[in-house]
């Protein structure tokens, strides 16, 4: 029972504000060629199972998964659909984790696949329509539609972030610059990255700051992007991975976990009403996946993070929920450089979410390029030998995080 | 493989209308099952839903039901197919050594939503959808006429299983009322309207309200929680490929393929003589003939000699299936949950005898493109 | 007991969606605009795909876009066909008291069925491995509804 899980590939597409060149399904085989491109010595007559997942509501198509079968390879496999929302590149690749460790018989290489075309929608509705059966009464009083997506919040939206983000500055009594200071470093990574959408290598704090507010504290400088774009990732296990690539990246810990349903300033209980910035999610998940992983330590064990964080406040938030920084230091580790390409615990040097967001993918792409990283072949690799990295992701007001804890050793499983 | 029991199931009444709102009905689902097994919230380490956001008209459908599912500070996710698959997740769950207790759940209201419209949503959306030939209507006729000319099997045969499965139903206190019938015949089934000729519409197993839950543990805890496990042995799940117009629709590649895996797990040489009863979501009455075929339980074209009555030699949807009610995203789950009803003696006036091995299927797609199946087997 | 006030709230949320079909089948519709039908084939197994297709399901391999396309004859065999009085659209669903019957064709040449209304039938004249010829809309504008239906040769 419980068979160790490896990472032998992470592939992605290229990731646009408008992939017009593509159908979905040929956006999806973009990234699968990527990553099997990585390891010659898999061919799709290896690839025992399927995991794929997107957020439906984005591009009008529900279970596409159905349609793209061919796109994917998956011509008569094992397939499987999981959607969790913002989450749901995290909760793809933990579920392509668990299709491989469960040990079935004859199933031990699975291609895990996240993927959205924003582009084909309109993001807001879909981000709205999360809450919209529960405060569609407020259009009785009179609140109009898109009122209701600025003041409540549910879903990703930004309403979400900035109650995230004041209860948290109100914690550590950061200024904007702070919040600046995250987005500027995150676009500079992604300028490195070859398949990353705002590439910004000359952004400066004044230029964020010089935008107007979307909603206090966070301005549309600060705002992450809608991207098109696919993500990939091949597990299987520890005894096959040794013959597919140099520098097998073993899942350790995986969690998710969610705080209560809230649909902020309006209904719903529990700490995630009262105070976004607590993060019962990212604790909990966090204590989940290190005690699996055997980690004790987080700041001295983890040498990379892939914190998913759409909005700048969000990657200071986490860094510590997740163990990586004391509380309310965070700022400070961004101002003295300690995340930075070649700082003692580098985050995000993908860019992250801030830089591009496929909402389906992107919670797959931080473990991917966490993963990418320890094998040193990520497009913005950092100098130091990374031998433990994690890649978390995040959904809506329910504060939903995923964790994945990964490393070049394998941990002999725990009961 | 190694097994993983099912240690507690619950499922809500099926009702085409229902009164009370869906998170009532989850909760009534989940805590029954909970409470039936004697286990309490804490114990419940991860949990796994199944809701289509196209059904419940709203994106992340499973996002409010944290708490009402038993999901709260649990490890949670969610499967966005059948109930069956969603059980498949929670498995996987257990064997990885991670878990001690899985909730499963899964369900929807199709009376708050136009359900052939949100399955015509499947469809590709750059050439079949504009037109809408090709949705769950028209896909039911092309299947059923597909396995009618190429076997020269007949509409009674085929009304046949209607039949039985709307009188197994009249048995089953939890089946939807609008399908229990005790009296009806082979002629009420044919000439009732048409929905893609030849489909009748009483060969439909018809939406309605539901949400039905089951508990999952490794071997261990299954025997600490329960006397009566019901073991997980096999499971198999395949999706085939998309366009109509590359498919046997006469067969079911998929289940045959997905019968195939799990047959193998768990052991089973000749499904015919080691089964005793199987549970078979079957979205038409057709589609239960092909179903048989496709897990050799009979030869291809000869389904419809074989008596799976529940006094039979193979009965076959003894709970009345899916055309007993079909609440999207549950109807597979139920399958597994009547199965195990069967192997632990609970089906009451629907009861097959000497259940030892069982097998419970789901599907989604078009002519159920990705199918799963489960052996599951009773005792110690 | 006592009257209970139900506020009903209605309205209509809009969700627009628009597709990008990719380079493989935006040449497919410049030459349905012109009343053509093009397909493609797989280099290794042969299969010829109507609408084209960037991968072969069958051989996993991407199918180069610059070769590959062969032209196909308006001429097919019908499959499979049904009958019904259901309309479906991306809204509602709603019976017709016309019904309508809807045929899988095999275009001559391609290993795939196109999914179409067949038009001047009468149900009791259709039968499995009839001879069917496209018949395209007048004014026809690059889009699915440019080939009508099928007719009987």
């Amino acid at each position: 029972m419980g068979k160790q899980v490896a990472i032998v590939s992470a592939g992605f597409s290229e990731h646009a504000s408008k992939r017009s060149d593509v159908n979905m399904g040929e956006l999806v085989s973009e990234a699968v060629e990527d990553c099997l491109k990585k390891v010659p010595s898999v061919g799709f007559d290896d690839i025992n199972a399927y995991v794929n997942g997107n957020m439906p509501a984005f591009e009008g198509s529900n279970i596409p998964e159905l349609w793209m079968t061919d796109w994917m390879g998956a011509r008569n496999k094992p397939l499987m659909r999981v959607t969790t929302g913002g989450t749901t590149g995290g909760s793809v690749a933990i579920a392509g984790y668990y299709t491989v460790t469960a040990g079935l018989p004859g199933i031990d290489t699975v291609l895990a696949v996240a993927f959205e075309q924003q582009s084909q929608g309109d993001t807001s509705v879909g981000l709205a329509s999360v809450a919209y059966g529960e405060i569609s009464i407020l259009n009785t009083l009179g609140i109009s539609y898109d009122q209701i997506t600025r003041l409540l919040s549910a879903g990703a939206a930004i309403g979400v972030a900035a109650y995230q983000a004041t209860t948290y500055m109100n914690k550590t009594r950061i200024t904007e610059e702070d919040l600046a200071r995250v987005v500027v470093q995150n676009r500079h990574n992604a300028a490195k990255t070859w398949w990353a959408h705002l590439k910004m290598p000359n952004l400066t704090i004044e230029d964020v700051l010089d935008t107007p507010y979307v909603q206090y504290p966070l301005r549309y400088g600060m705002v992450c992007p809608a991207s098109d774009g696919a993500c990939a990732m091949l597990f299987t296990t520890e005894e096959k991975a040794k013959d597919m690539c140099d520098i097998p990246v073993y899942v350790n810990g995986v969690a998710s976990v969610a705080n209560e349903s809230a649909v902020l300033g309006y209904d719903g209980g529990g700490s995630a009403q009262v105070d976004p910035s607590m993060q019962l999610g990212a604790i909990r998940s966090s204590e989940l996946a290190y005690a699996q992983a055997g980690i004790s330590f987080p700041r001295k064990e983890i040498d990379y993070a892939e914190v998913y964080a759409p909005f700048p406040n969000q990657e200071l938030l986490w860094t510590e929920k997740l163990g990586l920084f004391e509380e309310t230091t965070a700022p400070e580790m961004y101002k003295n450089g300690v995340t930075a390409l070649k700082g003692e615990l580098p985050v995000n040097c993908s860019g992250g979410v801030n830089s591009t967001n496929a909402i389906g993918a992107s919670a797959m792409e931080r473990p991917a390029e966490a993963a990418l990283q320890i094998m040193g072949k990520a497009s913005n690799q950092v100098p130091k030998t990374v031998h433990t990295s994690i890649g978390s992701g995040w959904g809506g007001s329910l504060n939903l995080i995923t964790l994945m804890a990964m490393s070049d050793q394998p941990q002999r499983k725990w009961r | 493989m190694e097994k993983v029991g099912i240690v507690g199931y619950n499922q809500v009444k099926l009702q085409s209308d229902a009164n009370y709102g869906r998170y009532e009905m989850i909760f009534e689902a989940v805590r029954g099952a909970i409470d039936k097994a004697g286990l309490k919230k804490k114990d419940i380490t991860t949990v796994i839903s199944c809701t289509n956001d196209y059904y419940d008209g709203r994106t992340i459908s499973n996002c409010f039901t944290v708490e009402v599912g038993g999901g709260y500070l649990a490890d949670e996710s969610k499967v966005e197919m059948d109930g069956a698959h969603a059980v498949l997740y929670g498995l996987l769950r257990i064997l990885s050594g991670n878990h001690k207790l899985a909730v499963v759940w899964g369900g929807s209201m199709p009376s708050c939503f136009p359900y052939h419209t949100t399955r015509l949503y499947e469809t590709d959306p750059t050439w079949e959808r504009p037109l809408a030939y090709v949705n769950d209507i028209t896909a039911a006729g092309f299947q059923m006429r597909a396995y009618m000319e190429k076997y020269g099997v007949s509409k009674e045969e085929v009304a046949n299983v209607a039949v039985k499965n709307r009188k197994n139903a009249a048995k089953n206190a939890l089946a939807l009322e609008e399908a229990q019938n005790q009296n009806i015949t082979v002629k009420d089934v044919l000439n009732s309207d048409i929905y893609a000729d030849p489909v009748t519409e009483l060969m439909v197993a018809q939406p309605c309200d539901g949400v039905a839950a089951l508990l999952l543990a490794p071997e261990k805890q299954a025997r600490k929680i329960t006397d009566n496990p019901v073991w997980i042995t096999g499971v198999g799940w395949n999706q085939e490929t998309y366009y109509l117009g590359d498919r046997d629709l006469s067969g079911s590649k998929s289940l045959e393929l997905a019968g195939k895996m799990a047959y193998n797990a768990a052991g089973i040489k000749d499904p015919r003589k080691e089964i005793q009863v199987a549970e078979l979501y079957e979205a038409y009455a057709h589609e239960e003939l092909i179903f048989t075929e496709a897990l050799k339980l009979a030869d291809r074209g000869k389904a419809p000699e074989l008596n799976t009555n529940i006094k039979g030699d193979l009965p076959i949807n003894p709970s009345g299936g899916a055309i007993g009610g079909n609440p999207p995203c549950g109807t597979g789950l139920i399958r597994i949950i009547e199965a195990s009803k069967q192997l632990n003696g609970e089906a009451g006036t629907y009861q097959v005898n000497g259940v030892k091995k069982a097998i419970a299927s789901g599907q989604i797609g078009m002519c159920a493109q990705n199918s799963i199946l489960y052996v599951l087997e009773g005792g110690n | 007991m006592d009257e209970k006030v139900i506020v009903t709230n209605k309205g209509l949320v809009k969700a627009e969606f628009a597709f990008w079909v990719g380079i493989f089948l935006d040449k497919f519709y410049d030459n349905l605009e012109n009343k053509k039908l093009i397909g493609n084939e797989c280099p290794k197994c042969g299969d010829v795909f109507v609408p084209p297709r960037k991968i072969c399901g069958k051989c996993n391999i991407v199918i180069p876009f610059e070769e590959n396309w062969v032209d196909l004859p308006e001429t097919g065999e019908l499959m499979n066909y049904t009958i019904t009085y259901h309309k479906i659209n991306d809204r509602s669903d709603r019976k017709v008291k016309k019904p309508q019957i809807i045929g899988i064709v095999k275009i001559d040449g391609s290993s795939t069925g196109l999914v179409y209304r067949l038009l001047d039938l009468e149900p009791e004249e259709v039968k499995i491995g009839m001879k069917m010829k496209i018949q395209w809309e007048d004014n026809t504008k690059g889009d699915p509804s440019d080939i009508k239906g099928f007719i009987k040769v």
